[in-house]
């Protein structure tokens, strides 16, 4: 079986096709630029062949049609007709509360979906536009959305309401939401296995940290808590992003700076985080790197970076009352040794205790880092969030009931 | 040619056919002429949207003084957060500058923003008639001179229109769509299109002198001089009641100090010939301050006085 995985961004698309069975990746790329001059589609075979094609691609439906172009194309292509794709699995962002789980699109979906765009406006509408766009060039193949929001859908009402007026709630679906749901949720199922314990058993920490970062707290298979809330601003550093402030802070920064509404988003999730601290970058790979030169604004980043981390690891132990694993993912948490070493720095008390030359030692691929005698277990998982689509895709279309 | 009738009375139906048709109708290539400040701002607007524009200018030294403003506006708006270095780089890379009129025949879209007058604009539009493929359509931003009347001078009135953009351009969310005489319902829809690809909320206007912004502005901007010069409240005065009494991010005199008190008695003066009506004869302390070289913020002297980078300081 091969499905199609597509995740519309504003301007760029990726894609995978995956067999699910195989648990394997046929081939991926990503189409860039879309709607401006000089689009750009990189394109690469599981074997290594790639090709890279620049042209006008003026929108989604033109671009997912280079993309089901060169995938049938002889040199480069990896299928002999349109009919060999089994289904479509789309990652959209936003599910509000509707979608506690992955959907076969049919048009009550997609309306749906288009309710909340409300919620996600810079994301729900280009996954929209993916999913209209695949109706008309692929039509009859069966599509499913699977949600970043899904996974965190069965937190507590104690952990999704916030301190504010419960009207708000009601009135705009103010609340917690969470996101990478599908990363958190791939990872939590891999801990079971590394654990070897069933998932009824298990409490487990997985912190996703990429260009955005989140932790979520998962207790017996179920996401009871995540840093990230209604958008994905709020909860730990990142690269651009602030995670949790006062709010006031802001209300006085915009008095003071003469700044508006836009100005102030813009503050928040372009100009904070490690680039707004450091002044030097957002990437953690060039804050490392000033570190070692002994810049100090990096040095704060990091520390920063790391005691924010820690600060939300110990509280989910908290809020699950123990924990039996915690897991880094993303690529600052497969690779970024430091960040592990510093996060989970003199938790022995708690039972956390790293293997620093195993941490070293590992990166990008799964491992276990604690020592052999910690308590909790610490693991290295790469996530993989189009083989959860993929899969899931598969279930629905055989008529699982997820 | 399919002709408007005039006063709102097209049919909406068909209007709202043609919306349908022209969903995916994407401008990626603009031209705009002439590089003020309408000119920067029209461009920094669109590039910012993910537009490729080509600026012409009539000489190298005023083209290099339009990208250097370009740029330092630019760095103004990272420094108020309003955007980033990779932001600009991106807005800069999308927006050639040029003194070669004949660059513009690659463009979907033609927009002037050369000065206010009828001649040149008059022959710019026909010069533009030699070097331009029939179907692009042509966009002047006016805010005084006849939409017709400057169609007239092509061979292509349908597609022909008006956009009345505010300073600063990338700030204000309204552009007025002005149709000309023999503008088409296809020409205004795909116009209203790029206005809201732009993020702009764009309001139809027929051609009338002042449409909507302009009429209602100056008039107001003059009762508030003539409050002044009847000694009825201070400058300041004035302003802090307008501000506080009705929500106004800025008072009558400081926004005619902003916008240049040469322009707005030029409006004024216009407006009152055309329309005839004494609300629009320019006060006679405007004259007075216009006769002195007082022209507001751009001279740092108005009805306040400003520092070098325009912030009041009386």
């Amino acid at each position: 079986m091969k499905i199609l995985i597509l995740n519309c961004g504003s301007s760029s698309i990726k894609y995978q096709l995956i067999d699910p069975e195989k648990q394997f990746a046929l081939a991926r790329g990503n189409v860039a630029r879309i709607g401006m001059s000089g689009a750009v589609l990189t394109h690469r075979r599981h074997d290594g062949d790639e090709v890279k094609l620049t042209g006008e691609i003026l929108d989604h439906m033109a671009a997912i049609e280079y993309v089901l172009a060169i995938l049938l194309s002889p040199n480069h292509g990896v299928l002999e007709d349109r009919s060999q794709i089994s289904a479509i699995g789309h990652r959209v962002v936003h599910g509000g509360e509707q979608f506690s789980r992955s959907v076969l699109i049919t048009p009550e979906v997609i309306n749906m979906i288009r309710e909340c765009i409300e919620l996600a406006p810079l994301h729900n509408p280009h996954n929209l536009r993916g999913i209209n766009a695949c109706l008309k060039l692929l039509p009859g193949v069966p599509q499913v959305a699977v949600f970043d929001t899904a996974f965190h859908s069965r937190m507590p009402a104690h952990a999704y309401i916030y301190g504010i007026p419960y009207i708000l709630y009601k009135r705009y679906g103010i609340r917690r939401y969470g996101f990478h749901g599908t990363s958190h949720y791939y990872v939590s199922r891999q801990a079971y296995k590394l654990l070897a314990k069933p998932k009824e058993e298990c409490k487990v920490i997985t912190c996703h940290l990429g260009n955005g970062c989140s932790i979520a707290a998962v207790k017996h298979g179920i996401s009871v808590d995540t840093s990230m809330g209604f958008t994905p601003l709020e909860g730990l550093v990142m690269g651009t992003r602030s995670g949790d402030i006062d709010p006031s802070v802001i209300l006085h920064i915009m008095g003071r700076e003469e700044i508006g509404l836009s100005e102030a988003n813009n503050l928040l999730n372009k100009h904070s985080g490690l680039i707004g601290i450091s002044g030097e970058s957002s990437d953690m790979r060039d804050i490392l790197k000033e570190m070692e030169k002994g810049n100090h604004r990096a040095t704060l980043a990091f520390e920063l970076f790391c005691y924010r981390l820690k600060k939300y690891i110990c509280s989910y132990i908290g809020v699950m009352e123990g924990a039996d694993a915690i897991v880094f993912t993303g690529g600052i948490g497969e690779n970024a040794a430091e960040i592990r070493e510093k996060s989970c720095e003199n938790l022995e008390f708690m039972g956390i205790k790293i293997d620093k030359a195993l941490n070293n030692q590992k990166r990008g691929i799964e491992a276990e880092i604690s020592a052999s005698d910690s308590r909790v277990k610490l693991f290295i998982i790469p996530t993989n969030e189009e083989l959860v689509i993929a899969i899931d895709t598969m279930r629905i279309i055989q008529g699982e009931q997820l | 040619m399919d002709e408007q009738k005039p006063f709102g009375l097209h049919d909406l139906e068909a209007i709202s056919a043609i919306e349908k048709e022209v969903e995916l109708e994407e401008f990626n290539l603009i031209a705009i002429i002439g590089a003020g400040t309408m000119g920067q701002g029209i461009a920094q607007a669109a590039a910012a949207k993910g537009i490729e524009v080509v600026l012409v200018e009539k000489d190298r030294p005023s083209l290099k003084r339009a990208m250097t403003n370009l740029n330092d506006t630019l760095d103004r708006e990272i420094e108020r957060w309003a955007m980033t270095e990779s932001d600009k780089r991106a807005i800069l890379a999308r927006i050639e500058g040029t003194t070669n009129l004949e660059e513009v025949e690659k463009c979907d879209l033609i927009i002037s923003a050369i000065s206010e007058d009828l001649n040149a604009k008059k022959e710019l539009f026909s010069r533009l008639d030699t070097i331009c493929p029939p179907e692009t359509i042509y966009i002047t931003n006016t805010s005084t001179l006849s939409v017709t009347e400057l169609a007239n001078t092509t061979q292509r009135e349908d597609k022909f229109i008006g956009l009345h953009f505010l300073n600063p351009v990338p700030k204000v969310p309204l552009v007025e769509v002005v149709r000309g005489l023999k503008t088409s319902d296809h020409t205004f829809v795909k116009i209203k299109k790029f206005a809201e690809k732009l993020d702009k909320t764009a309001v139809e206007v027929f051609e009338y002198p002042g449409y909507v912004t302009t009429r209602v502005i100056i008039a107001m901007l003059n009762e508030a001089m003539y409050i002044l010069m009847e000694g009825v409240a201070s400058a300041d005065g004035i302003d802090q009641a307008m501000k506080l009494g009705f929500n106004f991010p800025i008072g009558p005199l400081a926004l005619a100090d902003q916008m240049g008190l040469d322009e707005v008695m030029a409006w004024m003066e216009s407006l009152f010939r055309d329309l005839g009506d004494l609300k629009y004869r320019p006060c006679p302390l405007l004259r007075k301050l216009v006769r002195a070289g007082h022209l507001g913020v751009k001279t740092r002297r108005g009805f306040f006085v400003y520092d070098e980078s325009g912030k009041r300081i009386r």
